[in-house]
C-alpha cells in the first residue's frame, strides 16, 4: 500500500454542482481518513454519484474543492486518479479478455510493471477466489465471479483510496463474504474507502463510519454509535389473545402499531414501556426488545423515502 | 514521456491488441477479402484501361473501399468500450487523454497499414504494379490512415449501436468509394458526382495514391495534407463528443 501524508485521504469541501437549476450537490462536504471505512449511504439523487464523478475528476464542480492525498482534483486530475481505485455498481469488464488481462490492465495503469504487476494480480485473485478463473474470459463468468472480478480490478494496483459502488450488489454469500474481507484487509492496510450500499448491515459488518448524503449535502457523520444512540428502538409483544390492542394504555397508543397479531412500540426506553403496559393489565406471552440500527437511523434522516417505500 | 506514461499507453496499446486478437473473425476478414477481390477483379479493370493504369486503378479501389470497410475496426473497438461501460472506468484511472488515443488508435492503425501494404504487395508483387516512388506512396497511405482513424472513431462515438454502426461503415464505405472514383474513374461518371466528389474523403484518397503511383510528389502532398485535414476534423469531432457524453456513467 503506498503512504500518503496528510488527514485527510479525501477531502470534500463545500462541492456545488448545478445542472441547469437542480443541484445535484449543495455543499458537499466529506473527510475520509486513511485506514478509514466510511458508508456513504442515500437515496438516488442525494448526491452520491456526481460527488464520485467530482472525485474521480471526471466532472467539475461549480464550487468547492477534492483533494485526494493533497492533490487537488482540478489541477491535476491525473495526479489524483492515481491514488484511486474505483469499482462502480456497473459491471464494467472487457468480457472478451480474460479475468487476467482485465487486473493486469487497472494494475499496469496504477503504475505496476513486470513482477509486481504478475504478483498483484495473482495476490488480488487468490484474495477474491478468482484463481481458478483467471484464464477465463471475463463473459463467460458467473455473476458473482464478475463481481468479484470488478472489485479486484479496484483493488489490485493498492490504491491508498478506494470508492466502492456497491460492489456487493447480488453477490451471493461466498463473494460478499470474500469481498468484504479484502475491504476490511485494505483498510487495515492504511487504505482509506468510500463503500456505498443499500444493505446497511454491511456497514455493521464493516464498522464503517457513515455519511448520509441527502439533496446533495452530507447530513450527518460519524461512528454508528454515536449516530444512532438516542434513536427510538422498538418494542415488540404478543398478549394473550382475549384482549387487543383496546389493552395499549393512551400514553402509547399514538406509538403502537399492530403487525400481524404483534403490537410494535416504538420506544427510547423499552423496559419502562413495558411496565407501563404490565401496570395497565397487559398480560404479553411473548416480548422482544429491538435496539435501534442502522436501518432506523436511514429512516429517521431520510423521512422522504421512508414514507415511500 | 516520462516512464510511467509510457508504461500506461504501453498497457493501453497491449490491451487493445488483445481485444482486437481475441475476436480475430473481422480482422481475418478485411485482411482477406481485399486480396480475393484484387485477385479476380484486376483483369477487368486492367481489360478496361490498360496494363498498367488497370492495375492501378485496381489497386486503387480496393484500398479505398476495404480501408473504408475496415472502419468497422476502429468505430467498432470504440463503440465496445461504450457498450462495456469500460470508457468511463479507463477515465477514472490514472491514465492521460493522449495515452488512452494512442492505446486505441495504434492497434487499429497497424491493421489498416496491413491491409494497404498487403494490397499494394500483392498488386506489386504478382500483378505488375509500379511504385516509381515508394515514399510518396507510403505518404499517402499514411495519410489516408489518418483520416480513417479519424473517420472511424467518429463513428464509434455517433453510433449508438452496432447495427448504427454496420450501417455506416457498410453504406459510408461504397458511397465514399464511389464518390472518390474509386470502384470507377470519375470521368466517367456523372457531372453531379464528378460535382461534389472532392467533399468526400475518398476523393482524397484516391487523389493522393493516384498521384503517389504516377511519382507527382506535389499532387501527393497536397491531397495528403487534404485527408490530413479531414482526419483533424473528424478527430476534433470525435473528441467533442466524447468528452460531453462522457459526464455521467460511473453510477453510484
Amino acid at each position: 500500500m503506498r503512504e500518503v501524508a496528510g488527514d485527510g485521504m479525501l477531502v470534500a469541501e463545500g462541492l456545488v454542482k448545478r445542472y441547469g437549476t437542480r443541484r445535484a450537490l449543495d455543499g458537499f462536504d466529506l473527510t475520509v481518513r486513511s485506514g478509514e471505512i466510511t458508508g456513504l449511504i442515500g437515496h438516488n439523487g442525494a448526491g452520491k454519484t456526481t460527488f464520485v464523478e467530482a472525485v474521480t475528476g471526471l466532472i467539475r464542480p461549480d464550487a468547492g474543492r477534492v483533494t485526494v492525498g493533497g492533490i487537488d482534483v482540478r489541477r491535476d486530475p491525473c495526479g489524483a486518479r492515481r491514488l484511486l481505485g474505483v469499482a462502480p455498481q456497473e459491471l464494467t469488464l472487457y468480457v472478451s479478455a480474460t479475468v487476467r488481462d482485465n487486473l493486469r490492465l487497472f494494475g499496469a495503469l496504477a503504475g505496476l510493471r513486470r513482477a509486481a504487476l504478475h504478483c498483484a494480480v495473482d495476490q488480488v485473485a487468490e484474495e477474491l477466489q478468482l484463481t481458478e478463473v483467471l484464464g477465463q474470459r471475463a463473459g463467460l463468468l458467473s455473476g458473482g465471479q464478475r463481481r468479484r472480478t470488478q472489485a479486484a480490478a479496484a483493488l489490485v494496483g493498492g490504491a491508498p483510496l478506494l470508492l466502492l459502488d456497491e460492489p456487493t450488489a447480488g453477490a451471493d454469500p461466498q463473494t460478499r463474504a470474500a469481498l468484504l474481507e479484502a475491504v476490511r484487509a485494505r483498510a487495515a492496510s492504511g487504505a482509506a474507502i468510500v463503500y456505498t450500499t443499500h444493505y446497511l448491515p454491511e456497514l455493521a459488518d464493516l464498522r464503517a463510519t457513515l455519511a448520509v448524503a441527502r439533496s446533495g449535502r452530507i447530513i450527518a457523520r460519524g461512528a454508528q454509535e454515536d449516530l444512532v444512540r438516542g434513536l427510538p428502538g422498538e418494542l415488540r409483544l404478543r398478549l394473550d389473545g382475549t384482549a387487543g390492542d383496546g389493552q395499549v394504555p393512551a400514553s402509547l397508543a399514538d406509538r403502537t402499531r399492530s403487525d400481524a397479531g404483534e403490537l410494535r412500540i416504538t420506544s427510547t426506553d423499552p423496559p419502562a414501556d413495558l411496565a407501563v403496559l404490565l401496570s395497565a393489565g397487559c398480560t404479553p406471552v411473548w416480548v422482544d426488545v429491538r435496539r435501534p440500527g442502522l436501518d432506523d437511523l436511514y429512516r429517521a434522516l431520510t423521512p422522504e423515502v421512508s414514507h415511500a417505500g | 514521456m516520462p516512464a510511467d506514461a509510457g508504461g500506461r499507453a504501453a498497457a493501453m496499446i497491449r490491451h487493445n491488441t488483445i481485444l482486437l486478437l481475441r475476436e480475430p473473425g473481422p480482422l481475418a476478414s478485411r485482411l482477406i477479402l481485399p486480396l480475393i477481390f484484387l485477385t479476380l477483379l484486376h483483369p477487368l479493370y486492367q481489360a478496361a484501361q490498360g496494363h498498367s493504369a488497370g492495375i492501378s486503378q485496381a489497386v486503387i479501389a480496393t484500398v479505398v473501399m476495404f480501408s473504408l470497410l475496415a472502419l468497422s475496426i476502429v468505430g467498432g473497438s470504440i463503440l465496445t468500450e461504450r457498450v462495456w461501460h469500460t470508457w468511463e472506468r479507463i477515465r477514472a484511472t490514472a491514465v492521460r487523454p493522449a495515452e488512452l488515443l494512442a492505446g486505441k488508435a495504434l492497434p487499429a492503425m497497424a491493421v489498416l497499414l496491413a491491409q494497404q501494404v498487403l494490397i499494394v504487395g500483392l498488386g506489386a508483387a504478382v500483378f505488375g504494379l509500379a511504385v516509381p516512388s515508394p515514399a510518396l506512396l507510403a505518404l499517402a497511405l499514411f495519410a489516408w490512415t489518418l483520416a480513417l482513424l479519424g473517420m472511424g472513431a467518429a463513428i464509434g462515438v455517433l453510433a449508438r449501436s452496432f447495427s448504427e454502426l454496420s450501417i455506416a461503415y457498410d453504406l459510408g464505405g461504397i458511397v465514399l468509394s464511389s464518390l472518390g472514383g474509386a470502384l470507377v474513374p470519375l470521368a466517367v461518371m456523372p457531372a453531379w458526382v464528378r460535382h461534389v466528389a472532392p467533399a468526400s474523403p475518398g476523393y482524397w484518397a484516391v487523389s493522393a495514391l493516384k498521384a503517389a503511383l504516377g511519382g507527382d510528389g506535389a499532387a501527393t502532398v497536397r491531397a495528403s495534407a487534404m485527408l490530413a485535414a479531414f482526419a483533424l476534423a473528424f478527430g476534433l469531432l470525435a473528441a467533442a463528443r466524447a468528452n460531453r457524453g462522457a459526464a455521467r456513467s460511473a453510477r453510484m
